[in-house]
């Protein structure tokens, strides 16, 4: 089983409490079941034949966790639980057992796989399917590229495999990571730069781990801005500043926290602690269209920790978020691109 | 619970805990069932590891609201139902299983800060909050509860109220008992009761008193005040080795007695010294007995205090000063203790023998303990420390340790085997004039102690119960009261 490469997170997460405070789906529903410790017991069940994946309930909540990995980030161990769920969905689809709504969603993406490119040149920018539907972060991120004297080649299209990776559609994950480096490496890509935070963890770490090499180096946009040297003559002022999972539990870059110096942004601390995710289910990627309720109650759980909701300016790394915590916990919400291309 | 779960009452009863929290906060899911049958006692973890079915609810409700809880617990009359309440799930005593199945009343959705009161400093909060954001809260205004201990993680302040919890900080600012300004309490028959809204009086005897550490037998608690405090200006360590752990614990009684007022000491004996303090730390600490104390305050009378204590320590009993580094690097790892890898874990057997008692019985009380821990059971490895102090004694944080391969692959006799050790050490404690315990409560482990422990007084215990719950509802079967089949 795939589980058996994360015994070790299972086995000594099964019993341990120390990050129940920060068990972000576990807070917001109340509940046990959503804990790492409850997920690996009733993993560890699959062992012993107490728990099997014919229990639905059992399923529907190792689809329901966010991913967020700040168990991962706070435990001194750093055990990796958001690995050992990823590889029981893994497990649950080939027992043949995953959600309909899993299995629908996982097909629409596989069927996505696929892309275009627009424009000339070696640098080119990845527009994935969410940061593209959001105008304002698009109109933004074109503000730079032409700041920093780049005309990069648009390249927009389906998933390069992160949400498949994450439903548990491991084979597929790795065929859509081959076609996409393959399609890289057609198109003469030397330098990648992306937006969506899912998107640049899957080149900078699911590549990898898949054996895909890709033919060029990848920037997240701040990264990119920063060894671009453009010229910012605004202050970005006071602003609460919200990492994505990704950026923030997943061995984060560092480049927006650098970006952010450069803005010459007054940081404000977010909420009660730096712990908490705070999180909208960024690290699920499709938590949004798989469990929307949830997705409201951990935007509403943010949005309440906000000092001043109406008036708060809140900077976030992906349209996703931006996207989740303007619909449901009406905040005052900007990615970094628009907020770097205010600065201009 | 009688009432079969595909039996139509199952579905009346259902129905009425619905109409109570709503139809989403009624779970009677297998997973969700599955996840209030462990906690943190060892035998239904090990119960767990073996494959085997531990006792689960019936149902799990999440009230919102003290009215509900009221509400709910007058549907459990009527039907007779059992009703455990569960804060974090994180007890090592089992005290809040649901040993006779029925309704486990998870308050975690009761998790707001009602008011800081910047006056007073008293925060008033439901006590369905996990403690770290109770206090992160309190962070948030400048203040805290000081209330810090190793659980604070991942246990609700009811949790903590509910067993008389402890945190690092107690021999300045005391255990929870002496935090608590007054308590909110629906009683097993639905009452909503308030006790008196401040703990010094002289109206009587003291109702906060007699709810804090029942462990929902008598009631749950829905709503406290706490007192808080400013955070102290400075906060300082210092660590000091000893040539044995007699001559550590000399020299921590004085500091005690000089009413110097430490925030915080422990002690660690050789065995743990060596093996844990160690392993945390990262350092080498391969001989003698390891004591850290702090003091924290306005950072010139803390460093008065210290000056004082360091005469103690290095004048009178000679101990190697490890510095303020030394002191720190306790401060810092605190918690690290408790983590996977540091703490012990199934399938190793281990339990805290946690016991207190006074200066004059302590020594004797860890002596007695170990003797017959290494006497009677050779396979087990016995180490302690001394993690609470007070003007007059200490609480003894004593483990046994049994490896992994010599527990019993059978259910039955490693639970057997693993009763036993308690059987003889608490015993063993109890006759020392120990009391058990200091912070971790009876729960279901230590419930047949209990009558040894209260001895003629026990009738006043159980008749409480009797006229609080007469159908015997609240947590049956723990601390030694009745079960209720």
């Amino acid at each position: 089983m795939h589980i058996d490469k994360y015994e070790e997170a299972m086995m000594n997460c099964r019993f341990c409490f120390m990050c129940r405070h920060l068990s972000t789906i576990g807070q917001v529903r109340c509940t046990e079941v959503d804990t790492p410790r409850i997920r690996a017991a009733m993993l560890y069940g699959l062992k012993t034949g107490t728990n099997s994946f014919d229990d639905s309930d059992f399923v529907d909540a190792l689809y329901r966790q966010e991913l967020s990995a700040c168990c991962t980030h706070h435990c001194v161990n750093h055990y990796d639980e958001n690995g050992l769920a990823i590889a029981a969905r893994a497990d649950v689809v080939e027992a043949g057992k995953a959600p309909e709504a899993v299995k629908k969603l996982a097909a629409k993406f596989a069927k996505s796989v696929g892309w275009s490119a627009s424009g000339k040149g070696d640098v080119a920018y990845f527009l994935d399917e969410t940061t593209a539907s959001d105008k304002q972060v698009v109109a933004a991120a074109k503000k730079l590229f032409a700041a920093a004297k780049v005309t990069p080649k648009t390249i927009t299209g389906g998933t390069i495999g992160k949400v498949l990776k994450v439903l548990g559609y491991l084979p597929e994950a790795k065929a859509a990571a081959e076609k996409f480096a393959a399609f890289l490496k057609a198109e003469g890509v030397k330098t990648l730069v992306v937006s969506n935070p899912a998107a640049f963890d899957a080149l900078t770490k699911d590549y990898p781990e898949f054996g895909v090499k890709l033919p060029c180096k990848v920037f997240c946009f701040s990264g990119f801005l920063n060894q671009a040297k453009v010229k910012f003559t605004k202050k970005a002022g006071g602003l609460y500043y919200l990492a994505d999972d990704f950026m923030r539990n997943y061995d984060g870059c560092g480049c927006p926290e650098k970006l952010l110096k450069t803005l010459k942004a007054d940081l404000r601390p977010f909420g009660t602690n730096d712990e908490e995710s705070y999180c909208c289910g960024e690290g699920a990627i499709v938590l949004d269209k798989l469990n929307p309720a949830l997705v409201k109650a951990l935007a509403e759980y943010v949005a309440a920790r906000a000092d001043d909701p109406k008036k708060d300016k809140i900077v976030v790394l992906s349209a996703y978020t931006k996207k989740c915590l303007k619909k449901y916990g009406k905040l005052n919400v900007v990615t970094m691109e628009e907020l770097a291309a205010s600065c201009l | 619970m009688k009432i079969k779960s595909d039996s139509y009452m199952f579905e009346m009863i259902r129905t009425e805990l619905t109409d109570v929290v709503g139809e989403d906060y009624v779970d009677v899911k297998f997973a969700d069932k599955f996840g209030h049958s462990i906690d943190y006692y060892w035998i239904p973890e090990m119960w767990h590891d073996r494959g085997r079915e531990c006792p689960k609810p019936d149902f799990v409700v999440h009230p919102a609201t003290t009215e509900e809880v009221a509400r709910i617990m007058k549907i459990a009359n009527q039907y007779k139902i059992p009703v455990v309440p569960w804060g974090g799930g994180s007890g090592s005593q089992g005290g809040a299983l649901p040993i006779y199945n029925g309704i486990v009343l998870d308050m975690k959705r009761m998790n707001k800060i009602i008011k800081i009161d910047k006056e007073a400093l008293t925060v008033t909060a439901q006590t369905g909050i996990i403690t770290k954001h109770l206090e992160w809260g309190c962070n948030k205004e400048g203040l805290s509860t000081m209330h810090l201990p190793a659980s604070i993680a991942c246990s609700t302040i009811g949790g903590f109220l509910a067993h008389r919890g402890t945190g690092v900080l107690s021999t300045k600012y005391g255990k929870i008992e002496d935090m608590v300004m007054s308590l909110e309490v629906v009683t097993p028959t639905g009452e909503i009761i308030r006790t008196l809204p401040v703990p010094r009086h002289a109206s009587g005897p003291d109702l906060t008193m007699m709810f804090l550490g029942s462990e929902g037998t008598l009631g749950v608690i829905t709503e406290v005040t706490l007192k808080i405090h400013p955070q102290p200006e400075a906060r300082k360590f210092r660590a000091y080795i000893f040539k044995d752990f007699h001559t550590a614990m000399q020299a921590g009684a004085t500091l005690m007695r000089s009413r110097l007022g430490p925030c915080a000491m422990r002690l660690y004996d050789e065995t743990e010294t060596k093996t844990h303090v160690s392993k945390v730390f990262g350092i080498d600490l391969d001989k003698g007995a390891y004591l850290v104390f702090g003091f924290d305050g306005r950072e010139k009378i803390v460093d008065l205090q210290m000056q004082y204590a360091r005469e103690i320590m290095e004048k009178q009993f000679h101990g190697k000063d490890l510095g303020s580094k030394g002191g720190e690097w306790w401060w810092e790892n605190k918690y690290k203790f408790f983590y996977p890898g540091y703490m012990f874990h199934v399938p190793q057997a281990f339990g805290t023998l946690d016991t207190v008692a006074d200066f004059s019985h302590i020594e004797n009380v860890y002596w007695a303990m170990k003797k017959v821990v290494n006497k009677e059971f050779p396979d087990a490895r016995f180490i302690g420390h001394f993690s609470h102090w007070y003007d007059w004694g200490c609480m003894l944080y004593a483990r046994f340790i049994f490896p992994g391969d010599k527990v019993p692959p059978n259910a039955e006799e490693a639970a057997a085997l693993y009763n036993a050790v308690w059987d003889k050490a608490i015993r063993a404690a109890i006759r020392e004039g120990g009391v058990i315990n200091e912070h971790h409560g009876v729960g279901l482990k230590l419930g047949r102690y209990v009558k040894d422990l209260y001895g003629t007084a026990m009738p006043i215990l159980e008749g409480l119960k009797a006229k609080l719950d007469p159908n015997g509802i609240m947590n049956p079967g723990k601390m030694g009261l009745p079960g209720c089949w």
